[in-house]
C-alpha cells in the first residue's frame, strides 16, 4: 500500500550504489484451518524461532518484518502481517483482515487432508470477495518435517496441491516452520510478486483499487509518489 | 477435593509442614456457601466418583477431581507467606496484632528461592521450579525478563501480604473469619469491599471469592447433577454435533498454557496431565450444554485459568456464567457479541480518549456511526481482550486482578481496563512520536503510523507486569474520566450498538438485493458514507456525563460563590 520513495537512512549506507532505496509496505494476511501452523510460520519468518506447543491465536496477532528482495536489492519490503485465528467461526471477522490486503498466505497441514479443503474454501472466499487481480495468493503446505521423518504421515501429495494451485493461479510452497524449510522463500516470492504487481500498476492502478478502499481510504499527505492518493 | 490422596500425590514430595498446609487448604476448600457442605458430601460419595472415574473415553485413566487444589501453594515465591497462613487460624490473630512493618520485615520475600522443592515431586525432576511463579506460569516471557520479574515481585509480594492482612481484618470484623484460612463467605457488597476487591483478592482465596461474587453456588444449586450427567452423556454416546467440537477442542488442549507447569507432561511418566484431562471434560461438557456456543477458541484459556483456582465442576459453571452473563454472545457461532463489544469499546474510545480516536479514525468517518458496523482495524487486536478476558493479553497477575474485579463488578470492568490500557498505549505512542519527530515527518506515512499503533497496542499490554500500572495509576484516580463508566452505561451502550449494527446489516441487505449478484458479494465493501448517514440519521449515542462534570461543576460552584460574595 505504502509507496514511499524516500531516503532510508539505515539502508542507505548499506547499498551505497543506490542513493535512494525503495521502501514498500505490504499487508499480508495468514489464513487457514486451526493448528496448521500459521503462527509458527510467521514466528519462523519474523523471529526465526519455533515452539513445539504454541498457544492458540485468539482473534488476530499483528507482526511486521522487513526484507530486501533478492532479485532487486534496492527494494525493501515491510510486511504488515495479520495472523488470524483458524477456527471456522472466526471467518466472520475475516473481512476485516483481508480488507486492503496485498497478499494472502493460505496454509494447510500436509498431514491433515481436511485442512486442504479448508484452504480451498479460503481461496474461493478471497476470489469472490476481493478479486485476485489485486491480491497475491500463496498456498503453503506446512509440517513437511513430519513427512521427512515418517513418509506415511503424509496425507496430501505435493503434486495434487501443486496442480490445484496452478489451476487457481496461486503461488505454491511446501514448508516446515519447525526446520524453517521454505519459509523465507515464500516471503521472498510473495514480496517479488507484489512488487511486480504494484510496480506495474503504480501509474494506472489507483482506480482499480479504489472501490475496495472506500472506508479505509485516508488522505496520503506524505509524498507525491504515494500511490494511494 | 473428594480424595485427600489425590492431593497428597501432588504434595508427596513436600516437607511435612507443606503437607499439613495442603490438607488444611484442602479441607477449607470445599464449602463455599453454607448449604454446599451437604450437597458436596452427597455428591462426592454417591455420584461424583463413579461417573467421573468412569469417563474414560480418551483412554487415559482418570483420577476424579484431580486438579486444582494444590496449585497455588505448591511451590514458588510465597512459600514462607503460605507457611505462615497454613499454620492455623490462631496465627491470623497474632499476625493481626503485629505492626505491619514488623510483619513484613519477618517475611523473606526473595523471589529467587523456591524452598521445599529440592525433593523431586510430580514435576520437579526435570524442571527448575524457580523459573515458575506461584501459579505454575513461567516467570520469564517474551516481554518480561526474569530480572524484571524479580524486581517487581520483590515489591508486589509485600503488597500481597499487606492486602491479605487487611482482608483478614475485614472478615474478622464482619464475623466471617474463616476457621481454616480460606473463607467460604464474604461480607455484603459495599464500597469498601469493592475497593478491597480492586486492590486484589488474596491469591489463595481467589477461587472461593470468584465463586462467591459470581453467585456460582446459586447456579450450581439450580443445576445440581447437570455436570455429571453431561459427562455421563459424553461417555456413552458420541453424537455428531459433539464430535465436531471434539476435534477442535483436542487440537487446543495442548495449546492452552503450554508454558504452565500444570499443563505440561510429566517427563517421567509421560502421561497426560490431569489438568489437560479436566480441561477436556469441561470444554466438551460445555459444548454439549450450550450448543449455541459449542466450543470457541479462547474458551480454552478461560476454562484453563478457572481450573487453576476452582475444581472442575465449579470451573464449568463459572465458564457458563462468564459466557452468558459477562460476555453475552461473544463466543456464539457468529461472534456477533464480539463485534458489539468492539463497537461499544470504540464508542467509549471516542468519548473518553478523543486524541487516540483521531489517530485510528480519519476525521471524515468520525461523524457517522459507520464505524460501528465496519469496525476499525484496531479492533482486530482488541477483540481478543474480551474473548479471553485478558488471559494471555496481560501478564498473569494483572489478568487475575482484572478477574477479581470482573466477578465483583461485572463486564464494564473489561471496558474500563481496555480503555486504561489504550490510555497507556497512547502515552507510549506520544513518547515515541516526540523522539522521532524529525525523522518521522520525512520518512513515515500513514501506514507506518498504523503499524506503530498496532504494534504498541499489542506489545504494551504484555509488559504490564505490575497490575498497579493500571489500577493505581488509572482505575483509582477519580479524576480520570473513563472511571465514570458503569455497568448501566455499558448495558445501554451494548443495546444501542446491537440495534445500530442490525440497522446497518438490514440496509446492506436491501442494497444487496437491488444490485447485481456480483456486486452483492462485495456489498459490505461498497456502502458509501452518504447512504449510511441517511440510513442512520437517528440519534447518536450520548454518554451520561453527570459524573464527568462533577469536578468541573464544583469549581464552577466555587466561582459562583465567590462572585456572590463580591
Amino acid at each position: 500500500m505504502g509507496w514511499v520513495k524516500s531516503p532510508i537512512h539505515k539502508r542507505a549506507h548499506q547499498n551505497k550504489r543506490y542513493n535512494t532505496a525503495t521502501m514498500l509496505q505490504f499487508k499480508l494476511v495468514l489464513l487457514g484451518d486451526s493448528s496448521v501452523g500459521k503462527s509458527s510460520i510467521v514466528h519462523r519468518f519474523v523471529k526465526d524461532s519455533f515452539d513445539e506447543f504454541r498457544e492458540s491465536t485468539i482473534g488476530a496477532a499483528f507482526l511486521s518484518q522487513t526484507i530486501k528482495l533478492e532479485k532487486h536489492p534496492d527494494v525493501t519490503i515491510k510486511f504488515e502481517i495479520w495472523d488470524t485465528a483458524g477456527q471456522e467461526r472466526y471467518k466472520s471477522l475475516a473481512p476485516m483482515y483481508y480488507r486492503n490486503a496485498n497478499a494472502a498466505l493460505i496454509v494447510y497441514d500436509v498431514t491433515q487432508p481436511g485442512s486442504l479443503v479448508k484452504a480451498q474454501s479460503w481461496v474461493e472466499e478471497l476470489k469472490n470477495k476481493v478479486g485476485d487481480q489485486d491480491l497475491v495468493i500463496c498456498l503453503a503446505g506446512n509440517k513437511v518435517d513430519i513427512c521427512d521423518e515418517d513418509a506415511t504421515a503424509r496425507e496430501v501429495q505435493r503434486e495434487d496441491a501443486q496442480l490445484y494451485a496452478q489451476e487457481q493461479g496461486l503461488l505454491f510452497y511446501e514448508t516446515s516452520a519447525k526446520t524453517g524449510a521454505g519459509v523465507s522463500a515464500i516471503f521472498q516470492e510473495i514480496g517479488e510478486r507484489v512488487y511486480q504487481k504494484k510496480g506495474m500498476e503504480v501509474p494506472s492502478s489507483t482506480q482499480a483499487r479504489k472501490p475496495l478502499n472506500v472506508e479505509l481510504q485516508r488522505p496520503s499527505t506524505n509524498d507525491s509518489t504515494s500511490c494511494c492518493s | 477435593m473428594t480424595k485427600l490422596s489425590d492431593v497428597h500425590d501432588y504434595g508427596s514430595s513436600k516437607t511435612k509442614s507443606r503437607n499439613g498446609g495442603l490438607s488444611g487448604y484442602l479441607a477449607s476448600k470445599s464449602p463455599s456457601v453454607p448449604n454446599l457442605t451437604q450437597t458436596f458430601t452427597t455428591r462426592s460419595m454417591k455420584e461424583t466418583s463413579p461417573e467421573r472415574a468412569g469417563y474414560q473415553q480418551f483412554g487415559s485413566p482418570l483420577v476424579e477431581e484431580p486438579t486444582n487444589l494444590s496449585v497455588i501453594d505448591l511451590y514458588g515465591d510465597e512459600d514462607d507467606e503460605d507457611a505462615d497462613d497454613d499454620e492455623d487460624a490462631d496465627d491470623d490473630e497474632a499476625e493481626g496484632s503485629q505492626s505491619t512493618s514488623g510483619v513484613i520485615a519477618d517475611l523473606p520475600v526473595s523471589s529467587t528461592e523456591s524452598p521445599s522443592l529440592e525433593a523431586p515431586n510430580a514435576f520437579g525432576a526435570a524442571k527448575d521450579l524457580s523459573q515458575y511463579d506461584r501459579y505454575g506460569f513461567k516467570k520469564q516471557t517474551a516481554h518480561v525478563s526474569q530480572e524484571e520479574y524479580h524486581m517487581w515481585w520483590d515489591q508486589y509480594s509485600r503488597y500481597c501480604i499487606r492486602r491479605k492482612r487487611k482482608w483478614q481484618d475485614l472478615l474478622e470484623k464482619s464475623g466471617l473469619a474463616p476457621s481454616n484460612d480460606v473463607p467460604d463467605r464474604f461480607p455484603p457488597r459495599s464500597e469498601k469491599l469493592k475497593r478491597y476487591v480492586r486492590k486484589g483478592i488474596p491469591a489463595e482465596w481467589r477461587g472461593q471469592a470468584w465463586w462467591y461474587f459470581a453467585r456460582g453456588q446459586e447456579k450450581l444449586n439450580k443445576n445440581a447433577g447437570v455436570y455429571d450427567k453431561l459427562l455421563e452423556g459424553l461417555n456413552n454416546k458420541k453424537d455428531k454435533n459433539n464430535c465436531k467440537d471434539l476435534e477442535v477442542i483436542e487440537r487446543d488442549l495442548h495449546r492452552t498454557f503450554p508454558e504452565n507447569i500444570h499443563f505440561q507432561k510429566d517427563p517421567k511418566e509421560g502421561q497426560e496431565p490431569l489438568m489437560i484431562q479436566s480441561l477436556r471434560r469441561v470444554l466438551l461438557a460445555f459444548s454439549v450444554y450450550n450448543p449455541k456456543i459449542g466450543y470457541c477458541q479462547s474458551m480454552n484459556f478461560l476454562a484453563g485459568l478457572l481450573l487453576l483456582f476452582l475444581d472442575e465442576e465449579k470451573s464449568f459453571w463459572m465458564l457458563v456464567i462468564i459466557t452468558s452473563r459477562y460476555l453475552p454472545g461473544v463466543h456464539n457461532v457468529n461472534l456477533e457479541g464480539v463485534n458489539v463489544d468492539q463497537g461499544v469499546l470504540m464508542l467509549c474510545v471516542k468519548e473518553y480518549l478523543p486524541d487516540f480516536w483521531q489517530r485510528i479514525i480519519p476525521k471524515e468517518q468520525s461523524r457517522s456511526n459507520e464505524f460501528l458496523y465496519k469496525l476499525p482495524p484496531i479492533t482486530l487486536c482488541t477483540a481478543s481482550w474480551f474473548m479471553s478476558c485478558f488471559v494471555g493479553v496481560v501478564p498473569i497477575e494483572t489478568t487475575l486482578r482484572i478477574w477479581d474485579c470482573l466477578f465483583y463488578e461485572e463486564s464494564h470492568v473489561l471496558f474500563k481496563i481496555s480503555l486504561s490500557i489504550i490510555k497507556i498505549c497512547e502515552q507510549e505512542l506520544a513518547g515515541s512520536r516526540l523522539a522521532h519527530r524529525g525523522l518521522r515527518a520525512r520518512t513515515h506515512g500513514r501506514d507506518d503510523d498504523d503499524i506503530e499503533v498496532f504494534q504498541v497496542i499489542q506489545t504494551v499490554p504484555k509488559k504490564l507486569l505490575d497490575p498497579q500500572d493500571i489500577f493505581d495509576r488509572i482505575i483509582f484516580k477519580r479524576r480520570v474520566p473513563l472511571n465514570n463508566l458503569n455497568q448501566e452505561e455499558i448495558d445501554r451502550c451494548r443495546k444501542y450498538v446491537t440495534s445500530q449494527r442490525l440497522k446497518f446489516k438490514n440496509c446492506a441487505e436491501i442494497m444487496g438485493d437491488r444490485t447485481s449478484a456480483k456486486a452483492s458479494a462485495k456489498r459490505d465493501l461498497e456502502i458509501g458514507p452518504d447512504f449510511v448517514n441517511n440510513a442512520l440519521s437517528s440519534e447518536v449515542y450520548g454518554f451520561r456525563r453527570s459524573l464527568t462534570g462533577a469536578h468541573w461543576n464544583n469549581s464552577i460552584k466555587e466561582k459562583v460563590r465567590q462572585i456572590r460574595r463580591k
